[in-house]
This record gives C-alpha cells, sequence and structure tokens, in this order.
C-alpha cells in the first residue's frame, strides 16, 4: 500500500498526512470513516469513489523516492539555520522524469555570506543528479530569506517573487533534510496571518475563516493568473501550450487547497469549541492544526476534505480522474514520439485548435474546471456557502 | 503568592551558598539548586543538611548536563542518597543512556525540553519518546527553549498540550542564538504572555537568567508578569486542534 509507505520514508518531522489524520482523528472533532489514519487519502477517496488513479499513485512512488534521492545528494549542506526546500510537482507528489526541480536555500538564522556558497553546492550537486533547472524568473533556484517572507505581507516590499515564495511554501513545499528552519518560517508566516486578524478573535463571531490568509492566496491565485498573459507577451507565446494547462490544473488546484484550508477554521470546529479558541485568544492551537492540513499535499487536501461529501463523490471522481490523467499525461515518456510534456512545451500558438494532444489535455482542464464548478458553485452545499460568503467578495 | 525563585545556577553557577545568601533579600519562595557540570554535584548534595532551605516552599535539584565514563549511575546513586525525595529532579533528556535507573526515581524525575542545540527532546514529539521510556516523568518547561526553537510558541502549545498533566516546573528566561539564557525581553515576556493561560499558577517559575544581584527583583517581576494571565485548563477546543 502506497500511504504506509510513504509514511514511513517521510515521517521524520511528525508531520506527515499520516500523523496529521491520525492524531486529528483521535479529537473530538467527528470524521466520517474510520480508516484516515492508514491510508492516503487520495487512495481513500479512490475506494469511495470505485476509481483506480495509476497515474497519481505511480507520480506518488516516484516523487517519494526522487525526494530521497535529492536529500541524500544534498545531504550535509542544509544547517538548523538553513532548510532546502522544494515546491511544485517535487512538493505535490506530482512529479516525473521531466519535472524541473524548483527548490531554495530557506535561511532563518544569523546572516553569513556563505550561505551563497551553499547555494551554488545544491545547485552543482542537483546537476549531478540530473535535476531539471527551474524557470527562468529566478523565484526559486537560489537563496530565500525568512525575515523578508514573514515581514513583508502586504506593501510595496512584497515583491512577486516574495508572496509566491511564501504562498507556495505554505501551499506547496517539502524540506530535503533538515526540516527546523522550513518548520520555524512556516509557524511565523501562519502567526502573522492568524494574531493579525482582527476578525478571528472576535468573539461575537460564532466561527471564522482566516480572512488575512485567504485573501492572500487569493492574490496569489490572481497574480498566477496575470502573470500568466505577462509571459505570453515576454516569451512570444513560447510554451503558451503548456503553461496554459497547468494554470487550469495544477496551479488551480493550488488555490483550492489553500481556500480549502481557510475553510478549516470554519469547518472543523463545532461552535462551542471556536468560543473556547477565540476567548482564550491563543493562536498557537489554529497554527497547530493548519499546519496539519498543509503538511498534506495539495491533493491530499483535496481529497480529505472531500470525502466528507458523499453528495459530492461523483464529482469529486470527475475532479481526480481528469487531474490522474493530467498527471499521466506529463509523465508520458512518448515512447518513440515526442513526449507529451515537449510537445506541448514547443507547440506554436496557431497550431493549438488543430493539435490533438492539446486538445486532449484541454478536455482534462475542462473537465477539472466542470467538477470545481460543481463542488464550490452548486447551491445548497456548505462549501458553495463558504465560497459564496469568503472566495468572492 | 505564585511559586517563585531562581536557579542557583543563574546567579552564581556552581556557588550555590552565595546564590543563596543573594537569594535571602529577595521574596522568593521557590528555588532550584543546580549542579549542571558533574564535580559541583556531590558537594551540593553533602551540603544540603546545612543549607537554610526552611523558607522555601518549592525545592527542586537541576542534575549534571553533561555525563562522561560512569558519571550518570554515580549521579544516580548520589541523588538517590541525599535528594529528599518530594524534591523534583530536573534532567536533560540527551543525558540519559541508563533508562532503567531513572525510572526508578518515578515521578521525582523531570524531563527538561532542549534548545536548537540539542539534537534530541526539542518538540513534543522528540519529548514522547523520553515519557515512553519514563512513563511517571514530570515535565520541567524551559519556555526559553520552547521560544528558541519555535518563535510563535506553538511547539510550546503542542508541549503543554501533550504533556501538560505531567507539569512540574518552568525554566523561565530568554535564550539567544547563542543558547545562552538571558534576561527577559520585552519580546520574550509577549511571546511567554500568550501561552500563560495554559500554566496552572500553581507551576513553580525558575528563573534561569544570567543576572546581577541587583536586577533579580527586576527579573522576578518581569516573570511574574510574563506569566500573570489567568490559567484556562486546556480544554476541549484547544486539545481538539
Amino acid at each position: 500500500m502506497g500511504g504506509p509507505r510513504a509514511f514511513q520514508m517521510l515521517c521524520d518531522c511528525h508531520r506527515c498526512w499520516h500523523h496529521a489524520l491520525g492524531e486529528f482523528e483521535l479529537t473530538s472533532i467527528a470524521w466520517q470513516g474510520t480508516q484516515l489514519a492508514s491510508i492516503n487519502p487520495i487512495e481513500r477517496l479512490a475506494e469511495m469513489t470505485g476509481s483506480k488513479w495509476s497515474n497519481l499513485n505511480h507520480a506518488r512512488e516516484y516523487t517519494i523516492a526522487r525526494r530521497i534521492e535529492l536529500q541524500q545528494a544534498l545531504a550535509g549542506i542544509d544547517t538548523d539555520d538553513t532548510s532546502i526546500v522544494v515546491f511544485g510537482s517535487l512538493a505535490r507528489d506530482e512529479a516525473s522524469e521531466g519535472s524541473d526541480t524548483d527548490w531554495t536555500l530557506l535561511v532563518d538564522g544569523i546572516s553569513d555570506p556563505l550561505h551563497v556558497n551553499s547555494a551554488q553546492e545544491i545547485e552543482r550537486r542537483l546537476i549531478l543528479a540530473g535535476a531539471i533547472r527551474p524557470g527562468p524568473e529566478g523565484t526559486f533556484g537560489s537563496l530565500a530569506f525568512s525575515h523578508q517572507i514573514v515581514h513583508w505581507i502586504g506593501g510595496e516590499d512584497d515583491s512577486n517573487a516574495n508572496t509566491t515564495r511564501r504562498i507556495l511554501l505554505l501551499l506547496e513545499s517539502k524540506a530535503l533534510g533538515n526540516p527546523a528552519a522550513w518548520n520555524r518560517v512556516l509557524d511565523n508566516i501562519l502567526y502573522r496571518y492568524l494574531t493579525e486578524d482582527r476578525g478571528i478573535w472576535d468573539r461575537q463571531k460564532r466561527r471564522a475563516v482566516p480572512l488575512f490568509l485567504l485573501n492572500d492566496i487569493t492574490r496569489y491565485w490572481r497574480i498566477m493568473v496575470v502573470d500568466f498573459a505577462y509571459k505570453q507577451r515576454a516569451r512570444a507565446n513560447r510554451g503558451y501550450a503548456l503553461r496554459s494547462i497547468k494554470l487550469g490544473l495544477s496551479r488551480k488546484l493550488i488555490f483550492v487547497s489553500g481556500l480549502l484550508t481557510c475553510f478549516t477554521g470554519y469547518l472543523d470546529f463545532t461552535d462551542d469549541q471556536w468560543f473556547e479558541l477565540s476567548h482564550a485568544g491563543n493562536p498557537q492551537p489554529l497554527i497547530d492544526r493548519l499546519r496539519s492540513v498543509l503538511n498534506m499535499t495539495p491533493l491530499e487536501n483535496v481529497a480529505t476534505r472531500l470525502a466528507r461529501y458523499p453528495h459530492a463523490l461523483e464529482s469529486a471522481k470527475r475532479l481526480f480522474d481528469a487531474y490522474d490523467e493530467f498527471v499521466g499525461l506529463l509523465a508520458d515518456s512518448g515512447g518513440t514520439q515526442k513526449p507529451p510534456r515537449d510537445h506541448l512545451e514547443g507547440l506554436p500558438v496557431d497550431e493549438l485548435e488543430s493539435d490533438k494532444i492539446f486538445l486532449h489535455a484541454q478536455g482534462m482542464r475542462r473537465r477539472f474546471g466542470e467538477a470545481l464548478h460543481e463542488l464550490f458553485l452548486k447551491p445548497g452545499t456548505e462549501l458553495y456557502e463558504l465560497t459564496l460568503r469568503y472566495g468572492v467578495f | 503568592m505564585r511559586l517563585i525563585g531562581f536557579s542557583t545556577g543563574a546567579l552564581a553557577r556552581a556557588d550555590f551558598r552565595l546564590a543563596l545568601f543573594e537569594l535571602e533579600q529577595t521574596a522568593t519562595n521557590s528555588v532550584e539548586l543546580s549542579a549542571l557540570r558533574f564535580p559541583e554535584l556531590q558537594p551540593l548534595l553533602e551540603s544540603l543538611s546545612s543549607l537554610h532551605l526552611s523558607r522555601y516552599q518549592y525545592i527542586s535539584l537541576h542534575a549534571p548536563s553533561n555525563f562522561q565514563g560512569n558519571q550518570e549511575l554515580e549521579a544516580a546513586a548520589l541523588l538517590k542518597q541525599f535528594a529528599p525525595a518530594s524534591w523534583p529532579i530536573v534532567i536533560h533528556p540527551d543525558t540519559i543512556q541508563h533508562f532503567e535507573i531513572w525510572r526508578t526515581f518515578g515521578r521525582q524525575v523531570a524531563i527538561e525540553n532542549m534548545d536548537r542545540r540539542k539534537g534530541k527532546g526539542r518538540t513534543a514529539n522528540e519529548l514522547r519518546e523520553f515519557f515512553v521510556q519514563l512513563p511517571e516523568a514530570r515535565l520541567c518547561f524551559d519556555v526559553g527553549h520552547a521560544r528558541q526553537f519555535d518563535t510563535t510558541m506553538t511547539e510550546a502549545y503542542r508541549m503543554v498540550r501533550l504533556f501538560g498533566d505531567r507539569l512540574c516546573q518552568l525554566h523561565v528566561s530568554e535564550v539567544n542564538s547563542a543558547s545562552q539564557h538571558d534576561r527577559l525581553s520585552f519580546a520574550a515576556i509577549l511571546a511567554y504572555e500568550q501561552i500563560a493561560n495554559l500554566i496552572s499558577e500553581s507551576i513553580p517559575l525558575i528563573i534561569e537568567s544570567r543576572v546581577g544581584t541587583k536586577e533579580i527583583e527586576s527579573e522576578l517581576t518581569n516573570a511574574e508578569k510574563a506569566f500573570r494571565v489567568h490559567w484556562v485548563p486546556l480544554s476541549r477546543a484547544t486539545q481538539a486542534v
């Protein structure tokens, strides 16, 4: 079984999904189902919907093995003040051989001019390990500093790159090796979002959604969408097809996962529990709970939530069917043909409408979007009410 | 009045008599007798009967923080012989090689959470394994260590949530990036105030800040200020999340 094996390999920080769900299940909050602690949420949803998402399973196994490989290749570089962090498909358990390696050396400690040497050594070893370089924007593949990420939320200093690093640290990142700095930075980011959000601590409210956090996640999603158009212009349409498909699937998935994470504050507490929490005024229990959720991959997070809605299982199946196909498409080596990923990467925009692979991928994107629409924008459901109330205006 | 006092090691390192002398003029009602280095232990224990300790409502002992060779066994034997059974014995988890001998101390042993330098005992999860080995042991909760590890105090919350029923005493100071125990800063007091409502007022505060004689009173005031928030027992909400 993929779940328990994944647990054994990843549970060094005791914050893996297995730990998070297992601990959470022991609480007074009622979870539907009893097998959460022993099975990966995606596998569980597959069982519930009678599905077999072999591409996701394969990608998960590949990604976990690849992270271990990279961790071994990078041994001895990180410290208690620095974590080597990966993002993207490598953090989402969706990588394949053609995936690039988005990484950063996250510094949370005293200033040391030699940190740049460590970053250069990481790059050297990753190339030796066959890693594909990150994109040309410069957001990844170098140093990142906790002070900017934690202190500069909003305002002129909060650049696209800073926002991207911060939100992706929350929504899709994993530490390779020593997670100490990564853990501290994540806790500190959440601390800011939660303690500076007066609405959470409003004692009159029955429950609350962390709007400061949600608004920044939403802002990031909009940045991605706007940057999609920017890159189209800046790169003269190069790579448009692949970026377009990714935007509607893996990028959108991150936003959905973030949205659901923010809804945790509303959905996972009873009125009494929220009353006690808001009156005690301690952000730590909420940070702890959000970390448990965020420690899951975006897909695991979505699967965990959707498994709670029996009425939504058909839509959930469609959502994951489409995503499974997408992951399979990107992992496809192409046999004697050019891999679909490479094909899409090089596809000229004037051939989009007639290209079979693109049209096939576009179908996945459309079905994924339709399923999301059913799940979040179908009147009368819990997610609809929350999406309408907090996710739009 | 809350149980509050100093570690003798913080005031005068190995010179516990000097530390106790300095504390005589203060409003402290608790003390931790510290023998952080192994050679300090026997002289301290052999002096216990001659020390003026009657003014203290709470007394604990801090065992050495490093053992060589058979010193762990020797220290345990000395503590067994001299230490009153009602005094908690604070030990650093990373020094323990022989769980079986500390197990015989039962509730008297108090495991202290560690700072960032150490590879063990820094987090709730890392402490868990020690409490499995020492099921009766209690917790000496070093809030400075916890904050040095995680400035948001979320790890501190996790420790109290998981091991609050074992809480025996607090170590209070600000632990800097070099893992030295400094005086409480403005930020440290703010941080400790955030978890103060998770700590019962009956739990003694043992200050470990390295201060001079003239600074004892102000440090006592700051420590009391940091933990004066009314205790709200961890209940449904905080335990649930």
